[in-house]
């Protein structure tokens, strides 16, 4: 344990020097790191590797505020944890203002898929193309009747979550039904 | 989006030396330095108080000088540490402030139960504050440049106490300069307003050091 922190710390000294190899094989470790972190925060995978992305530009932008004689891995999770923090605040507000849209959503429904004669199972076959935690929440509300606090109970989500996903699979699916 | 391994590939290719930022200790020493230089001057120029000699015999006016300096030490040091992502894992040194002020406002308590019969009030009330945000005005703007160039983490306690640095110099040069022994009136237009704006330090911390 000792032996890879001293590692990390002599890999990033090196590439405060500009070793761009020594760079690239740090981040790397760094990554491999993060990523089950982060996993264990977020409900997908694509949110994983997008905040990945964002702490691996911040810790680029920050680098030379890393002291060589400290550890490094606390310097990475403070920096891992303040973006995790940033993305989770912008994303519940973005969830907000998603559930106006969504209630709007919910009551023009019932009457578009009647009026149109779309049911669950005429789409299904779309439905099944969506990433399969977005399919199987779908698939949980329409054709089985569960509400979304039940998925979520279900899944081991919160209902939030549930909605968003939902939501963007509704958006997904408008888009393919629209062409 | 590009995923991460050509992420990984960019930044290694982009990186160049970097010069690493220095300790805090150092950081706050200078930015201590410059204010304290600043402070001088100014006094210089404008005179220090004239029963300054009478005044430095007094134990209460000495122990809230001291106080108020502490709190400048303890909010300059504590902004720098703020300005490092890990608070350059001294965690605890960067919460010093609070411990500045349960002095100060003890020293400000015992004070005023020493001030009796209380001094009497000065004839000027808010021109305290105004002068004290007047001279304040540059270390605020060069101690949140200057963290500009770190990466904070805890932005809106960066700011905060970066604020409270510069108005902590603003009142000492005032307590320095100002003919004025009413406890009630330093409390009500020297040192509420420098909390004050430490608080509004908040708001701008999240503008100035966001990154």
């Amino acid at each position: 344990m000792t032996d890879q922190t001293d590692n990390f710390a002599a890999l990033m000294r090196q590439s405060q020097n500009g070793d761009q190899r020594a760079y690239a094989g740090l981040l790397r470790e760094t990554s491999r790191f993060l990523r089950p972190f982060l996993a264990k925060r977020l409900s997908f995978t694509n949110e994983v590797e997008d905040l990945l992305q964002e702490i691996l530009i911040s810790i680029h932008k920050a680098r030379h505020t890393y002291d060589g004689k400290r550890a490094y891995k606390p310097w990475v999770y403070a920096i891992a944890k303040f973006r995790l923090q940033d993305y989770l605040r912008a994303h519940y507000s973005d969830q907000l203002h998603h559930a106006v849209e969504l209630s709007e959503l919910e009551e023009s429904l019932p009457e578009h898929v009647t009026e149109t004669g779309i049911s669950y199972e005429s789409i299904s076959v779309e439905v099944q193309k969506l990433p399969e935690k977005q399919a199987t929440i779908l698939q949980l509300m329409h054709q089985e009747g569960y509400t979304a606090k039940e998925v979520a109970e279900k899944m081991g989500m919160n209902e939030s979550a549930v909605k968003v996903a939902a939501h963007r699979a509704y958006k997904v699916l408008r888009k393919k039904l629209e062409r | 989006m590009v995923n991460i391994e050509e992420l990984i590939d960019t930044l290694a290719q982009d990186t160049t030396a970097v010069k690493p930022a220095p300790h805090p200790y150092l950081l706050s020493l200078k930015w201590m330095g410059w204010s304290v230089a600043y402070l001088l001057v100014s006094l210089m120029f404008m005179g220090l108080r004239p029963d300054m000699a009478i005044k430095l015999h007094e134990p209460w006016f000495v122990a809230e000088v001291m106080a108020l300096g502490g709190i400048f030490i303890a909010t300059s040091v504590s902004a720098a540490l703020l300005s490092f992502p890990d608070m350059h894992q001294m965690r605890r040194l960067a919460f010093a402030p609070v411990m500045a002020f349960v002095l100060f406002v003890l020293v400000m308590f015992l004070a005023w139960q020493a001030d009796n019969p209380p001094a009497p009030l000065p004839v000027h009330s808010f021109e305290c504050t105004i002068g004290i945000a007047l001279f304040s005005l540059l270390p605020t703007v060069w101690t949140l440049y200057a963290m500009r160039k770190f990466a904070s983490t805890h932005y809106h306690w960066a700011g905060s106490t970066a604020l409270l640095a510069a108005f902590s110099i603003g009142a000492l040069w005032l307590r320095l300069y100002e003919i004025n022994d009413s406890i009630m009136h330093v409390v009500e237009w020297h040192y509420l307003p420098m909390i004050a704006f430490g608080i509004a330090g908040f708001g701008l911390g999240r503008t100035f050091l966001k990154w």
